[in-house]
């Protein structure tokens, strides 16, 4: 948990304990931490103002579950995929079709969700993978748009335009999950398991291998690295975190229809990403939040809020090129050198990352 | 079927005006344009608003449409490439997203969520000709698009302003070297990709009509075409589009016009995993 919560809190621990503390004195401050961090999210939906609130914290940790995952593909492989919206479709549309019409039970519908988005995601990921940059986001989306028009026709199965209504709410054995409080603490669980699959695999040798492949594909296949069978495996681990997403999203709302599994959703996972801080855990979790919140505070911009969404999103990329995650390491290490006078290196983990495509060099008019 | 085939043809032809824009800036700066079919409807609907609603004579219309728009592309430059310009491509990308969430939108409340059109400049009445009806705005269309795509042929291999545009795309660096102002160069681009965007909006608006939402197909669409002629080639992208513009009206026709759009994406998939480079591909060479 105290670990976990370096991740959620990176203000918090991010610094670092002076170098004086020792062991024990870190260890305190992370329990304390940690200790903190948890009373905070078992407390926090208590201090949502409405059901409403509620209901989109609820949608935020289901979005912080398929950014994590959209992190291991885009964020630390390097490999741009605009097709995750197929994988969260398939994930909903498994569950709900299976608890709908053949009453299975939410686990059994939770389990086909992933079990079918790590299978789809390994039989889309052989072939696509090898292509890089354009091409491959070009691929991802021509993916992504055959799952969305057979959604939208296959009238028998999915329901066609009209979607699939009536899913129920997921359920243990008698343990019914109904309301929004109880959802918020599923969904809590399954976002601290997926952080910390996420966590754990960010030092894991598994991780280290998908940030080698993004700054050098070939120098990581020169230190005898398998490239394409990583890339395969982090892009359906990634289907997966999509697929549970999915599903759990589907539970809570009752109803899933073509319109949200379009391009656009992609672009939404995509942005929060990206605008959160790729490659680090922490930026998923900010980024997943903050823009799942920042049309409500647009709404009072009436008809205007979504135009308003749209320029925030400029805005912020034009400003905050690294994401929130980018911001805040700057202004800590502005701290530091302050302090001590050491220099050390910022730098955006998709810096280096670059599409295969023609480099533009720095430009002035 | 000569029907389908010109119907098609035009389709392709808008397609084509779209994915040329799209490579104009591909190949000048690298980035991709997400918001380039909000800017084929952007065009549409100056047009309508010019022609419709201020009444001007068609020809003014579609000049002061096209020349807006060249405005349109500065102004994009400027805000969503310019200060991104030595960013990572994702960056871009998003950027882009960002212009074209915000147009779709603000183009809501300009113009509301009614199709709109306006009217052809040939009139609507169809020409018959061996037992099928041609619409005169479909050859319209494909006419003027082969000037277009003749004029700017001449333009970039006969023009000095043309060899600079070039020159900028192929090395900014050396290009610099040689006074070229590459910044401008860029901004050149961005303008006269917008202003063929305005045409493709101007051409398709009195027979497909406009729509707040018809930039994300439309661009979808593009990408597919210059990516099955193989990205960064002009005169694949060209081949792919008409391709595509004639396969979705055979398919639609014939098959489904429910999953017209799936088989536009089935080719691109095949097509990438057979040639990965697109049928004209561009060469890249792998940097170490």
């Amino acid at each position: 948990m105290a670990a976990l919560d370096r991740e959620t809190s990176p203000t918090l621990a991010a610094p670092g304990p002076p170098p004086a503390a020792g062991a024990r004195g870190r260890r305190w401050r992370w329990l304390a931490g940690g200790a903190a961090g948890a009373a905070f999210l078992l407390v926090l939906p208590r201090l949502m103002p409405g059901s409403y609130q509620l209901h989109l914290l609820n949608l935020a940790g289901i979005y912080v579950i398929v950014v994590l995952g959209l992190n291991f593909i885009l964020g630390w492989a390097g490999q741009i995929s605009l097709g995750h919206a197929a994988f969260w479709g398939l994930g909903a549309y498994a569950s709900a079709l299976l608890t709908t019409r053949l009453g299975w039970p939410f686990a059994g519908g939770l389990v086909a969700a992933i079990v079918l988005t790590g299978l789809f995601g390994v039989v889309v990921g052989i072939p696509t993978l090898r292509l890089r940059g354009h091409y491959l986001a070009m691929a991802t989306v021509g993916v992504a748009e055959i799952v969305r028009l057979v959604l939208v026709n296959w009238e028998p199965v999915t329901g066609g335009a009209l979607g699939v209504k009536n899913v129920p709410p997921a359920s243990f054995g008698p343990l019914l999950i109904r309301t929004e409080l109880s959802f918020y603490y599923l969904i809590l669980a399954w976002a601290l398991l997926a952080l910390l699959g996420a966590w754990q695999l960010q030092r894991s040798t598994f991780g280290r291998i998908l940030q080698a492949i993004r700054d050098s594909e070939i120098a990581a296949e020169v230190m005898g690295v398998d490239a394409p069978r990583y890339k395969v495996l982090a892009f359906a681990l990634s289907a997966v975190y999509a697929g549970i997403g999915g599903c759990l999203y589907a539970h809570l709302s009752g109803y899933i229809s073509p319109d949200t599994y379009g391009f656009d959703q992609t672009v939404v996972f995509v942005t929060m990403l990206v605008l959160g801080g790729a490659g680090s855990l922490a930026g998923c979790v900010l980024g997943a939040v903050l823009l799942t919140f920042l049309p409500e505070w647009l709404r009072v911009l009436k008809d205007y809020y979504m135009v308003i969404y749209g320029v925030s999103v400029l805005l912020l990329m034009v400003f905050l090129p690294g994401g929130v995650v980018g911001l805040l390491r700057q202004a800590i290490s502005r701290r530091r050198l302050a302090i001590s006078h050491q220099p050390s290196a910022v730098s955006s983990p998709l810096a280096e990352s670059r599409a295969d495509a023609p480099g533009p060099g720095p430009m002035d008019g | 079927m000569l029907q389908l085939v010109v119907n098609g043809l035009a389709m392709g032809c808008i397609y084509a005006l779209v994915a040329l824009g799209f490579l104009l800036i591909y190949q000048a700066v690298g980035a991709l344009n997400f918001a380039q079919g909000e800017l084929v409807m952007l065009g549409g609907f100056l047009g309508i608003s010019l022609a419709v609603g201020l009444r001007l004579p068609l020809l003014v219309a579609f000049l002061g449409t096209i020349a807006l728009m060249a405005l349109v592309g500065w102004v994009f430059q400027r805000v969503a490439y310019y200060p991104l310009r030595d960013k990572p491509f994702v960056a871009v990308i998003i950027s882009t997203v960002g212009v074209s969430i915000a147009l779709r939108n603000g183009a809501l409340l300009l113009w509301g969520p009614n199709p709109l059109s306006f009217p052809s400049l040939l009139g609507d009445e169809p020409i018959r000709f061996a037992d099928s009806s041609i619409l005169p705005q479909h050859l319209f269309i494909i006419a003027v698009t082969l000037v277009l795509l003749a004029a700017q042929y001449l333009f970039f291999t006969r023009t000095a302003l043309g060899h600079q545009l070039q020159a900028t795309a192929q090395d900014p660096e050396t290009a610099r070297l040689m006074g070229i102002p590459v910044g401008r160069m860029i901004a050149a681009t961005f303008m006269l990709s917008a202003a063929m965007a305005a045409v493709a909006g101007l051409l398709l608006a009195p027979v497909f009509f406009v729509t707040t939402d018809m930039g994300g197909p439309v661009m979808l669409k593009a990408f597919v075409a210059s990516i099955i002629g193989g990205f960064g080639s002009i005169p694949g992208a060209i081949v792919g589009a008409l391709f595509v513009g004639v396969m979705e009206t055979f398919v639609a026709a014939y098959v489904s016009s429910a999953y017209k759009d799936a088989f536009a994406f089935l080719i691109l998939l095949l097509v990438l995993f057979v040639w990965p480079r697109g049928l004209f591909g561009e060469k890249i060479s792998e940097k170490v």
